[in-house]
Parts: structure tokens; C-alpha cells; sequence
């Protein structure tokens, strides 16, 4: 979710959308609403004013760097994890 | 169909979420029709919000409508509980447990028990409640909505207490100790029609109690009376365990009987499905009722 606010402001249907589109799954509308309330909580995202009954969201200062700390380790997991496969390969 | 199980789904998520996210959440089912899996999900994420509320969301709550909530959780909690402790009532009600209960002295006693605290609880119940109750119906007269609300607890339990007589008279007409599908499939209908009937109620009574305007004392001395059938409530939960206990290590030939009109359930297992809601019941209870003094004191 953080990753889909990363291109801009969004509300909830629009987030369930490019989450699908991203990694393939459909968040349900307690799913969505539960995980929004958590990042608000922990002051990830922030809403904006209403706009036709619903609130965009968007990242933070502390939701950026929270989504490129998280994105970095991800990369860093991945790429181990490729050169692990490409010198099993190599030697197999 | 799904639509309108989604939108009831919502009712069950914390007062403090709904006003926050309520709306967006609607207008969410209207964009995208909701497909039955939204359902149990939107029914998991109201559970999610009872065990974990959000801190921000709280201070969209005045400690009023606190209290209306924690109020409204307790008589839930106390309706789903007055059913177990009824079931109870009846479990053990014959001749033979009387008997066992002079016999020995911890099934006597914790029975005993049992029906002092319910009596005082049942105190406590009316104690909290009459004033709200007549509060509600000083205001129903001039509003058409609340006049509904009102009157819908009273016609649920005329029903039900229909359909407890029609069924009463269905099973004395079978021979004893007979059990057929057709018996199952009665008894689970008046369970599901009790549910109901308790859901019907619970649901006008909280919307009676947000729409009339109340002073503060007022809900403060209700609240009171709910605190105290919480802890009676925990009290029963107590007795009722020893009296389970007491009754298999004591009697154990009467925990193997059979139980209930069609005899689906042996008595020790209707005791420990009882116990089961009861503890249930009272721990909610007692987390809504200790959420409700929170708001109190921060008020």
C-alpha cells in the first residue's frame, strides 16, 4: 500500500486497484480500511481533505523513508537471492 | 444480497472506526460491489478493530457515546449470557440435581449461588435500564423513528415466545427419548429464531440509546448498573465452573443424561457449550466496560 501512495495521492478504491494491478492480489474492504487505520496510527500516511465522501491518503516524510528502508531490503534480499540461484546453476 | 451483508457488516466495526472510515467504506461497496469473501473480510477487520482500537480514532468519541458503546456491549454480552444462564436454569432444574445438590455440598452451594447473583444482576439490569427506557419513551411520542425502535424488542420477544410455546407442544407430542431429524432441524430453527429475537433487541435498544439526548449523571448511574452485571456476570462464569466441576467429580451419572426436548446433547456437554458463551459474554463484557471508564476518567 505504501509503495501505491509512493506515485502520488489516493483513496481507498484506488489503492485496492493498483495493489491488484501490482502484485496480483485484491484486498478486501476491511483489509484495506484496518491496514490504512494501522499507517495512520503510525504516522506512515496522512489523509486529505474529504473529497465525494472519501479521503485521499498520502506517505509521509516518515512513510517515504519507512517504504525506501523496506524497498532496499527487499532489493538487497532479491539480489542474494539471485546470485545465489545463478552460482547454483553455474555449478549444478 | 451481499450489498446489504457487507453494509450490515460495518455495524459490527467500532463506533470510533465507523465515524472515520464508515462512510469512505461505503462508498467503497457502492463503487465496487462486494463479492461474498468481502463479507467475512469486512467481518474479520471488525473483530480486528475490537482487539486492537486505534488511538487516533478514539478521540473521535466523546466519553457520552463512549459510555452509550460500552452500554451497548454490555447489554449484548448480557443478553447472550441471560440465554446460556437460561439454558442453565433448565439443565439443571429436575429432581435429580436438586437431589444431587443436597447431597453434595459444592453442587448445592454454586447452584444456590448461581440464582442469588442472577437475581441481583437482574436488578442491576432493570435498575440501569428503566430510566433509559422511560427517557426513550417520553421522546418516542413526538418521533416517528424512535416510536419503531421502541416498540421492535417487545414484538420480537412476543414471536419468539410463540414459536417457544408451538415448539413446547411439538415435542411433548413426541415419545420420550426420541430423536429424529426432523426434532434437530426444530431445534435448531428456535435456536436461530432466539438469536434473532436477541440480535432484534440488542440492535433497537443501542439505537434508542444514541438517539435521545441524556444528561451525563444519567448515563454515568447506567453505566454504573452495567459495570455491576458485568462483575455479576463474572461471578456466575465462577459458580457455574465449580458447579460443572462439582457435578462430574460428584455426579458424574447425571453430566452422561441426556438433555433438551429432543435429547440432542448429554447434560455435560450442554453444560460446557453454556459455560463456553457465558465466559465469552463476560469477558467482553468486562473489556467493553473497562474501555467505557477509560473515557470516563480521561473525560
Amino acid at each position: 500500500m505504501l509503495t501505491s501512495l509512493a506515485e502520488g495521492p489516493r483513496h481507498g478504491y484506488a489503492i485496492t486497484l493498483d495493489v491488484e494491478q501490482l502484485s496480483g492480489v485484491r484486498l478486501g474492504p476491511g483489509t484495506l480500511y484496518g491496514a490504512l487505520s494501522r499507517l495512520e496510527d503510525r504516522g506512515l500516511i496522512e489523509s486529505l481533505p474529504v473529497e465525494d465522501r472519501r479521503h485521499p491518503y498520502r506517505l509521509t516524510g516518515a512513510g517515504s523513508a519507512a517504504l525506501a528502508d523496506e524497498l532496499r531490503t527487499l532489493q538487497r534480499v532479491a539480489r542474494s537471492g539471485l546470485d545465489r540461484l545463478r552460482v547454483a546453476e553455474a555449478t549444478g | 444480497m451481499t450489498r446489504w451483508l457487507a453494509r450490515l457488516a460495518l455495524r459490527f466495526y467500532p463506533l470510533a472506526f465507523r465515524r472515520r472510515y464508515g462512510e469512505e467504506m461505503l462508498a467503497l461497496l457502492e463503487e465496487s460491489p462486494p463479492r461474498a469473501l468481502a463479507v467475512i473480510d469486512l467481518l474479520r477487520g471488525a473483530m480486528t478493530a475490537h482487539l486492537r482500537p486505534s488511538a487516533t480514532d478514539a478521540s473521535l468519541v466523546d466519553s457520552a457515546d463512549r459510555m452509550r458503546a460500552s452500554m451497548s456491549g454490555q447489554l449484548a454480552c448480557w443478553v447472550a449470557f441471560a440465554v446460556a444462564g437460561f439454558g442453565f436454569y433448565i439443565t439443571t432444574e429436575d429432581a435429580p440435581f436438586t437431589a444431587a445438590g443436597r447431597t453434595h455440598q459444592l453442587l448445592g452451594a454454586t447452584h444456590l449461588a448461581i440464582q442469588i447473583i442472577a437475581v441481583l444482576a437482574s436488578g442491576a439490569v432493570l435498575a440501569g435500564a428503566l430510566p433509559l427506557i422511560a427517557a426513550a419513551l417520553g421522546r418516542a411520542r413526538r418521533e416517528p423513528r424512535l416510536r419503531r425502535l421502541v416498540s421492535l424488542p417487545p414484538l420480537a420477544v412476543l414471536l419468539f415466545v410463540g414459536l417457544t410455546r408451538l415448539m413446547e407442544l411439538v415435542s411433548s407430542s413426541q415419545p420420550a427419548h426420541h430423536t429424529n431429524s426432523a426434532g434437530a432441524i426444530a431445534f435448531l430453527s428456535w435456536g436461530l429464531a432466539g438469536l434473532a429475537c436477541a440480535a432484534v433487541c440488542v440492535v433497537a435498544a443501542r439505537g434508542a440509546l444514541f438517539a435521545v439526548p441524556m444528561q451525563r449523571w444519567r448515563l454515568v448511574a447506567a453505566f454504573a448498573c452495567g459495570t455491576l452485571v458485568t462483575a455479576a456476570m463474572v461471578a456466575i462464569a465462577v459458580a457455574t465452573t465449580l458447579y460443572g466441576i462439582a457435578l462430574f467429580a460428584d455426579a458424574s451419572h447425571l453430566a452422561a443424561s441426556g438433555n433438551g426436548p429432543f435429547q440432542l446433547l448429554s447434560t455435560g456437554v450442554s453444560l460446557a457449550v453454556q459455560l463456553l458463551v457465558m465466559v465469552l459474554a463476560a469477558t467482553l463484557a468486562a473489556t467493553s466496560t473497562r474501555r467505557g471508564w477509560r473515557a470516563v476518567a480521561l473525560d
